[in-house]
């Protein structure tokens, strides 16, 4: 097992409202799991729904694998100006 | 017959009192559209660019766009040109709302002011009757104030523009506010209408605006409803958040620039964030003429030493008086953003020459008794002191008022000014986005994010992703989908924020049923690219060389921390491409040979040598 953060923000905080704002989540996971797993197994938020999976500040495809100490945040689609 | 277009330009000479009415030129119409490409195109026939920008001779040119009013989806803008008085390239604001709508309803798609008045006045635009009224009860007012007064005036439902008080004290970070709350903000233009004594502009407009096509453009404005409201971006977390969603997003990326650029990621982004926003001081939205994405905030901070109620915070502006003065407090920032519109002046300079400030006096440059008291990174009482000051030009806020370029140079440290042709960046840091990077560079109006918003392609994949820290293409990239495509979105007088779900060629696919003009995907780029060279050969006129598209030294040195400390802005090798590809030579200007494809070399007279 592994231990990365992850943090929802924006409309996908929906799946964790305990959380505060930008507080990141400590999770275990076994070792190997890449991002659509994540979300699949762990996390229970549908992949469809997530614009931009970023670890460690870079966005990165969901086939990207853990590893120990990764920081995930995850947005759904948003903009600005 | 005209069609889109009202087929008028109204001109208001301030100093003599004379009122005229003259036919829009359909060849400059179809040449430069409407909105921004026609204002400057009106602009450079008006005014020596080397003219002085706060001297009687400057127009200020109030334009719509030939979608402006039709109903067609967020079809709100106008804008806002003269030479501008904070920068001296030419200015260009643009703002939403309804005062845009009821200008072309009541019959004009552009209003030339020229001249001065002694005594302050406002104009009352009642369709085809126009007045200049006395306004000396409504000088010193706010725009709420002023609005509310001239509807009793006039009638009740008028629409408005006005300066606030920023305005008024000639304040080089002065707007136009129109609606109370909405500002066509940068560039010091409403400094030149405070300097022209113009409190305001009230406007009632009942007129129909004539389609060429209407079977077509419905079907056409149809269909783009729909995409909008289907569109997660458009209709699901823009609307839910506004533009403060990226905060957070930007500020993960470690693209976030803080404490006036010294580093790119916020400890206190979490506080200040959109999330933030809609979970503490969110009271509803509020949508702009026709539009269904309604992304205006509209807040209250109920508790504490800062209430107040009002529209936005918006992400640029939470930047600027939040991250980049260090400031982690979200009604604070509320609340100098606020006391921004009050005043009438632009969040993003005020923000960044307090933020300018803060350097000056932690480095020890700036004494604490001229500022009148401790101005530290991360004080938020004494951010949202300054940004009052600034506001009212008292104290230390008269230096402030004038711009953080003039405030560096005037305390020996030219190289705090972050900015571009004395315009302040924006809240992308160029050292991660280098799209941004040669875009703040080269930008006609300075260092400003909306004249080419990379950050779409580099961010959001729109058109197509190109990752912030490739550096291939970008010169193209920010040359023709974005710099030159802006300028046709920015001339049409439809919302630049319609383009997360609709495409160039759909505005196009409105325009042709509108006008009846010839409006196609090609030719909409070239007249882009004409109104780009025109506001280049503008800025050249008026004395800017490539030594102006410069960054500041700062951001071509490594982030210091981050996910992507190290990284910087690189700019050098890329801005001869970029002068290759737009046709220009080695000194950034443009050739014969580019002004006569564009045709505008017949008219200006003055061409590059090669």
């Amino acid at each position: 097992m592994i231990e990365v953060t992850v943090s929802l923000n924006a409309g996908l905080r929906r799946y964790r409202p305990d959380l505060d704002i930008g507080q990141a989540l400590p999770l275990h996971i076994p070792s190997g799991t890449n991002l659509h797993e994540l979300l699949i197994q762990i996390l229970q938020i549908p992949p469809a729904e997530v614009a931009f999976p970023m670890v460690n500040g870079i966005k990165c495809g969901l086939d990207q694998p853990l590893v120990a100490g990764d920081r995930v945040a995850l947005w759904p689609p948003v903009a600005g100006g | 017959m005209y069609h889109g277009y009202t087929g008028n330009i109204l001109r208001v000479d301030l100093s003599t009192g004379v009122i005229s009415r003259e036919l829009l030129d359909m060849q400059m119409a179809e040449d430069f559209i409407g909105g921004r490409g026609l204002a400057s195109r009106l602009l450079c026939q008006e005014l020596d660019p080397a003219a002085d920008a706060l001297g009687p001779e400057n127009p200020l040119i109030f334009g719509t766009g030939p979608l402006t009013g039709t109903g067609a989806p967020a079809t709100s803008r106008y804008v806002v040109v003269c030479k501008a008085p904070l920068t001296g390239t030419i200015a260009c604001s643009n703002s939403g709302g309804f005062f845009g709508p009821e200008l072309k309803f009541a019959g004009y798609d552009a209003l030339i002011i020229q001249g001065e008045s002694a005594a302050p006045v406002y104009l009352w635009i009642d369709n085809r009757t126009v007045q200049i009224r006395p306004a000396e009860s409504l000088w010193g007012k706010f725009p709420t104030e002023t609005e509310a007064a001239l509807r009793s005036l006039t009638h009740p439902s008028a629409k408005v523009a006005c300066i606030g008080p920023g305005g008024e004290n000639l304040s080089l970070l002065a707007g136009v506010v129109n609606d109370g709350y909405r500002l066509a903000a940068r560039s010091g233009v409403g400094a030149l209408m405070g300097k022209k004594k113009l409190k305001a502009i009230a406007v009632r407009g009942t007129g129909n605006i004539s389609l060429h096509d209407p079977q077509q453009f419905w079907k056409a404005t149809l269909d783009m409803y729909q995409k909008i409201t289907a569109d997660p971006v458009s209709f699901g977390s823009f609307r839910a958040y506004g533009t403060a969603s990226l905060v957070s997003l930007i500020n993960e990326m470690g693209a976030y620039p803080t404490r006036n650029f010294q580093s790119d990621t916020f400890e206190g982004a979490a506080n200040t964030s959109g999330e933030a926003l809609v979970e503490g001081i969110l009271q509803r939205n509020r949508a702009c003429f026709a539009c269904p994405i309604a992304c205006t905030r509209v807040s209250e901070v109920k508790e504490g030493p800062y209430q107040g109620r009002g529209e936005g915070p918006e992400y640029e502006s939470i930047w600027a008086l939040g991250a980049l003065c260090g400031v982690a407090d979200l009604a604070a920032v509320s609340k100098a953003n606020f006391i921004c519109t009050d005043y009438g002046i632009d969040t993003i300079s005020t923000g960044a020459t307090i933020a300018c400030a803060m350097e000056l006096f932690e480095k020890g440059a700036l004494p604490e008794q001229e500022l009148g008291f401790p101005l530290r990174f991360g004080d938020a009482g004494a951010m949202v002191r300054a940004v009052e000051m600034t506001g009212k030009r008292e104290g230390f806020g008269d230096v402030l008022a004038d711009g953080s370029y003039r405030l560096a140079v005037r305390y020996g440290h030219p190289e705090f000014f972050m900015g571009v042709k004395k315009l302040e960046m924006s809240a992308y840091s160029p050292r991660v986005f280098q799209g941004m990077a040669l875009q703040y560079a080269t930008s006609n109006r300075g260092a400003c994010h909306v004249r080419g918003n990379t950050v779409a392609a580099e961010l959001y994949g729109i058109p197509r992703y190109l990752p912030p820290e490739v550096l291939e293409q970008k010169e193209e990239m920010v040359r023709r989908p974005f710099q030159n495509s802006t300028a046709f979105v920015d001339s049409t007088g439809i919302c630049l924020f319609t383009k997360f779900a609709i495409t160039h060629r759909e505005i196009c696919a409105l325009l042709a049923p509108a006008t009846g003009l010839d409006f196609n995907f090609d030719r909409s780029i070239e007249q882009g690219d004409r109104i780009w060279n025109l506001e280049r050969m503008f800025n050249l006129r008026a004395g800017f060389t490539s030594e102006d598209d410069r960054l500041p030294q700062r951001v071509s040195e490594p982030a210091v921390d981050g996910p992507r400390a190290g990284s910087r802005a690189i700019l050098q090798e890329h801005l001869q491409t970029y002068y290759l590809l737009r046709g220009w030579d080695k000194s950034g200007r443009p050739t014969r040979a580019k002004l006569e494809e564009l045709g505008l070399d017949d008219w200006w007279g003055v061409c590059s040598d090669t």
